[in-house]
């Protein structure tokens, strides 16, 4: 909050210069305070707003979904609103321009000459070029800048079938900024409740648009609508309609619609890039894609389909690790424990600490304290005491069992269907801990694939996020770049097409920067388990690799044995040649069999071909017998078997069944 | 007048504090005297060097020789003659070569060099790791027989250049000729292949170049390049006290601009980073013909050392032929790591020492030729920890000449060498 003051003065100042020194106390409200530091959140610009407006969305929905253990299946929607359909949205008449100095993209006379000049030299060139037959290119039509006032309008619906939302709590659940039921020491992907409002809070800064949610939780017969904004200046929501309507379809989940600026040219590869990554980390779901516009050429329509049912299990909530807690904190759980005294409070509201650990605990706090004493009751220094014995004491690790990993089977499924590699390995590394907090590394590393560029390609996921920004400084990009010697596990860091992925989860992911952007390199705990779950997949590339080559080099042998026969045999007759010419020229003696070998040189008995063939004959036995020799080494030998997972079809129970005592044969009538 | 003198000492006392211990230094007729009296009781204690049969490793250490050029042609032919029977009977055909290896190297502690064992790897034609080697094998004979034949030198570039498309690199060219020479066991010179030149010598010293006589006193500034065919050097002549070697042709320069050596006679070498066979050599026959000293000026680093290793014990590439290019006990005379605190070296041109730096000094400090001097071991060690390194040229910044006017005479008069 530190950056609120100066603007504050400088507003100040700006607007009432002479009264400098009077400075009024303000108070803000969480709403206001993210609504001037939208960055903060993800909303930088139009074009990051509609990026983090989709990706909060999509995660509140998988959230939801999973939650309720529900194989998700997402529907978003981005709908390009242009100016005028805009304005007749909210009842605003378009005005045509009459003072048309006044606006900033009013383009003087001089300036009109200058581009009429531009365009017609443009247009001599290019009949130059039909006149001499170049294929001419489409001329880029020189796209006027967006003026300033040229904003793009979208609407951006997300439908789930989750959980859904009980009735009463939807306006605070949206209109109230830090409020939210993710807060819990829990693996999820959102976590500050901060996603949905900080899209309403830009939807009301850029179109003053109200936000409409309908949802229906399951077995509910009915389904909640509710249109609200915000009251930025006390955080509290704005309710135009709540109402209760018919559920015909026994839907359960959430649908949302916001209206916004946005900025689709710019940011589309992005929010694509997202979708396709998120389809990696999660194959478990469905996801429809969709974006609508006035011009059908640049429509999309991509739809993510399900691969596999297994769905990592839904995490659960943990209670804190004595090593994690602040003073804070630690006053928190004493305002909110259920337990009388300071011995059932260590037990219950910690991990790992048991009866034993509990009074060794106690008995090290010193005299004031005793297992039997109220904990409500105890001091500040009190709590200071034990914050500090929780700082210094050992404890056991806390276990990963409240992590969801996605699972190598789900992340090896998800590169195959994204990234259709070559090659592709897995590794799940064991749980392990960062400042009192478990977290699990997943890693993947594929060679080769389609659309993949060469070189690495990293994809990073948090919490089974996908990220996509700020990737230099990221943990795993810092670690496949620098620390792993690709080298040696033959694998060429330039020339090939590696996918790295590594996917991290933890109870808290130590997030570097404002937004969920990426995890600093200066964990080292974090670091070592990225490098060496990486490198257990590179282990594992490498047998297959050397496998490869070898099968290569035996297809290979031959003609790359045969290549150099020439040369070899070349060089070999040289010598000969001047050997015989001074044999026969009786400089030097040689032995008898000697003798005879430069006899035949010289009477061209022996040729540069005869070695030629000699030698070619001695290489195909050569590769024949080590071809048998692989054959044989080798064997017949298979690949491990993968399970693939057939998507079920909509049938209604219309099917045979064959029998047999392997398989069951379904045939669907 | 009381003004004068205080400027006048103000004067000598900024004079000595640019360039310290200027005063320490005795006068030059005296630093002669001192290095007069090392120089006699060196020559009259150096004896005929040790071979590898004088400690029985003959059988055991392989060594190459001067050969001839028809015994060279001639070893060549006969084994061409074995690689034709081969092929004509249907065996494809193979080498034997001597393993140039790490493995198969040993520092031989009473000779103070590095010589190769006996290993030897068989490369044959009919297999896909050595078929390229062993064709680039082939073509290397014939062509050194040729040069036999029309008895001419020719570069390393020259041989090259004969066939770019198979030998793709110089590199693999130049190793497949230490191969030769060392399966032939001949040394490289004897195969008339030689190494264009980089080496130069300037000081007290008369010699013959191939019957034309050199004074090196008098080849300018740049001195006398050393010629690439030892053979052809004879009639060595001189007056000098010591041998100069030089890492860097920074400090040649300034050091020969000087006239140094006319203040203090000596001969002065550089081969201008990584010796070549060429200076190796000549320094080799310098030392045995002269008996002089040979005092070494290098970088206060870890391949400062490695560099005055290479001249003493030789380099693992070409420890076939370290008998005749080892130039034994030579001195470290700076600038040694104690010597950055010891002249007061500014914080400023020291260096911090890379990873890579620490992890050659470590390494060095495993090898038995550094080992063998204990005076090195503590000078390594001090580098390791402090993790400084200096160049030559940190000593500029008491003043370019500070090099040839304080720092070498005041190391001369102190004797101050191991």
């Amino acid at each position: 909050m530190e950056s609120e003051s100066p603007t504050e003065t400088k507003k100040g100042k700006s607007k009432t210069p002479k009264k400098e020194k009077e400075s009024i106390l303000k108070q803000k409200s969480p709403a206001e305070f993210f609504a001037e530091n939208k960055n903060i959140a993800g909303f930088d610009n139009p074009g990051k707003c509609l990026y983090t407006t989709v990706r909060e969305l999509v995660e509140n929905a998988l959230d939801s979904a999973e939650a309720i253990s529900e194989l998700p299946v997402i529907e978003i929607t981005i709908e390009e609103i242009v100016k005028s359909k805009f304005n007749s949205m909210i009842g605003l008449v378009d005005r045509e321009r009459v003072d048309e100095e006044l606006y900033d993209d009013y383009e003087t006379a001089k300036a009109r000459e200058k581009r009429l000049e531009k365009e017609a030299r443009a247009q001599e060139i290019q009949a130059k070029n039909a006149a001499l037959g170049k294929k001419v290119k489409e001329h880029a039509v020189s796209k006027s800048s967006k003026g300033r006032g040229e904003a793009s309008f979208y609407r951006v619906t997300c439908r789930d079938n989750g959980r859904g939302m009980p009735h009463d709590d939807i306006p605070n659940m949206f209109g109230r900024v830090l409020s939210g039921t993710k807060y819990g020491l829990k693996q999820t992907r959102g976590k500050f409740g901060l996603g949905a409002k900080m899209a309403l809070i830009w939807s009301k800064m850029s179109t003053g648009l109200p936000i409409e949610i309908s949802s229906s939780m399951r077995g509910q017969n009915y389904l909640s609508f509710c249109r609200l904004d915000i009251d930025i200046h006390r955080n509290i929501p704005h309710i135009h309609l709540h109402e209760k309507r018919d559920n015909k379809d026994k839907w359960h989940g959430a649908e949302i619609q916001v209206v916004i600026e946005g900025n689709w040219t710019t940011y589309r590869s992005k929010i694509l890039h997202y979708m396709r990554q998120m389809a990696v980390i999660t194959p478990y779901a469905q996801f429809l894609f969709k974006f609508v516009s006035d011009a059908p050429d640049k429509n999309v329509t991509i739809k993510f389909a399900r691969r596999t049912d297994v769905m990592p299990p839904v995490p659960v909530e943990t209670k804190h690790h004595p090593s994690s807690v602040d003073i804070l904190l630690i006053k928190r759980l004493i305002a909110e424990t259920s337990k009388q005294n300071l011995m059932q409070f260590l037990q219950h509201e910690f991990v790992n600490i048991g009866k034993p650990l509990a009074e060794r605990l106690i008995g090290e706090m010193g005299p004031e304290f005793s297992p039997k004493m109220a904990v409500k009751s105890l001091t500040d220094q009190q709590i200071v005491r034990i914050h500090q014995l929780f700082r210094q004491a050992k404890f056991d690790d806390p276990s990963g069992d409240c992590l969801s990993p996605a699972g190598e089977y789900n992340l090896r499924l998800g590169i195959i269907k994204e990234l259709h590699p070559d090659m592709v390995a897995t590794y799940s590394g064991s749980a392990q801990v960062f400042e009192g907090h478990p977290f699990i590394v997943e890693a993947g590393v594929s060679v080769g694939g389609k659309d993949v560029k060469q070189g690495l390609n990293i994809f990073r996921f948090a919490n089974r996020i996908p990220l996509l920004f700020e990737q230099g400084g990221d943990v795993v990009t810092r670690t496949a770049l620098k620390r792993i010697s690709w080298n040696n596990y033959k694998i060429n860091q330039t020339q090939d097409k590696i996918g790295v992925f590594v996917s991290i989860v933890s109870t808290k992911i130590p997030f570097k920067g404002t937004g969920k952007e990426y995890i600093g390199d200066d964990i080292s705990e974090i670091a070592s388990a990225v490098k060496s779950a990486i490198q257990q997949c590179c282990i594992q590339l490498k047998s297959k690799i050397v496998k490869k080559m070898q099968a290569r080099e035996q297809q290979e042998r031959k003609r790359n044995l045969s290549k150099y026969i020439p040369d070899a045999s070349n060089a070999v007759y040289n010598v000969l040649q001047e050997m015989a010419k001074s044999h026969a020229s009786k400089k030097k003696r040689y032995e008898e069999g000697d003798a005879d070998i430069l006899q035949k040189v010289s009477d061209h008995l022996i040729t540069k071909e005869t070695l030629y063939e000699k030698l070619t004959q001695h290489v195909e036995k050569v590769d024949y017998e080590m071809a048998l020799e692989y054959a044989t080494q080798t064997g017949v030998r298979e690949e491990p078997r993968e399970d693939i997972y057939l998507q079920s079809l909509d049938g209604k129970g219309n099917f045979f069944d064959f029998h047999s005592p392997i398989f069951v044969f379904r045939l669907f009538l | 007048m009381a003004e004068k003198k205080k400027r006048r000492r103000a004067d000598s006392d900024s004079n000595s504090a640019s360039q310290p211990f200027k005063n320490l230094l005795k006068s030059d007729a005296q630093i002669l005297q001192i290095l007069k009296s090392v120089t006699s009781s060196s020559s009259s204690s150096t004896s005929k060097p040790l071979t590898l049969a004088d400690l029985a490793l003959s059988s055991t250490c392989r060594e190459v020789s001067d050969l001839s050029l028809s015994s060279v042609q001639s070893t060549i032919e006969s084994l061409v003659l074995q690689l034709t029977h081969q092929i004509l009977s249907g065996q494809g055909f193979s080498f034997i070569v001597p393993s140039r290896s790490s493995s198969n190297q040993l520092y031989v502690p009473e000779l103070d060099r590095i010589v190769l064992k006996d290993k030897s790897t068989v490369r044959p034609f009919s297999h896909i790791s050595s078929v390229r080697k062993t064709t680039i094998t082939a073509k290397i004979l014939s062509l050194v027989h040729q040069l036999c034949l029309k008895n001419i030198h020719v570069t390393k570039r020259d041989l090259f250049y004969t066939d770019v498309k198979l030998f793709q690199d110089q590199v693999q060219s130049d190793a497949v000729l230490d191969d030769v020479s060392c399966m032939l066991g001949c040394t490289r010179s004897s195969l008339n292949v030689i190494a264009a030149e980089k080496g130069v010598v300037v000081g007290r010293l008369i010699f013959s170049d191939n019957g034309d006589m050199i004074d090196c006193t008098k080849m300018g500034m740049g001195g006398k390049a050393i010629p690439p065919n030892i053979d052809r050097v004879g009639d060595m002549q001189s007056d000098a006290l010591f041998i100069l070697l030089v890492e860097k042709d920074a400090a040649y320069i300034r050091l020969a601009e000087d006239r140094f050596y006319n203040r203090f006679p000596c001969i002065i070498v550089t081969a201008k980073g990584q010796p070549d066979v060429a200076t190796r050599l000549f320094l080799k026959k310098m030392k045995m013909e002269l008996k002089l000293p040979v005092l070494a000026l290098v970088d206060s680093d870890p391949y400062g050392l490695k560099i005055l290793s290479v001249y003493g014990c030789g380099s693992k590439n070409m420890s076939y032929d370290s008998a005749n290019l080892t130039t034994p006990d030579i001195k470290w005379l700076g600038i040694r790591p104690s010597d950055l605190d010891k002249y007061k070296i500014p914080e400023q041109c020291r260096l911090p020492m890379t990873e890579q730096d620490i992890k050659t000094g470590k390494d060095l400090l495993e090898e038995d030729f550094v080992k063998k001097n204990p005076g090195w071991v503590e000078e390594l060690n001090l580098m390791v920890k402090t993790k400084q390194k200096a160049e030559i040229q940190a000593l500029s910044s008491f003043g370019f000449q500070y090099l040839s006017e304080v720092y070498l005479p005041l190391k001369l008069q102190q004797q101050d060498w191991l």
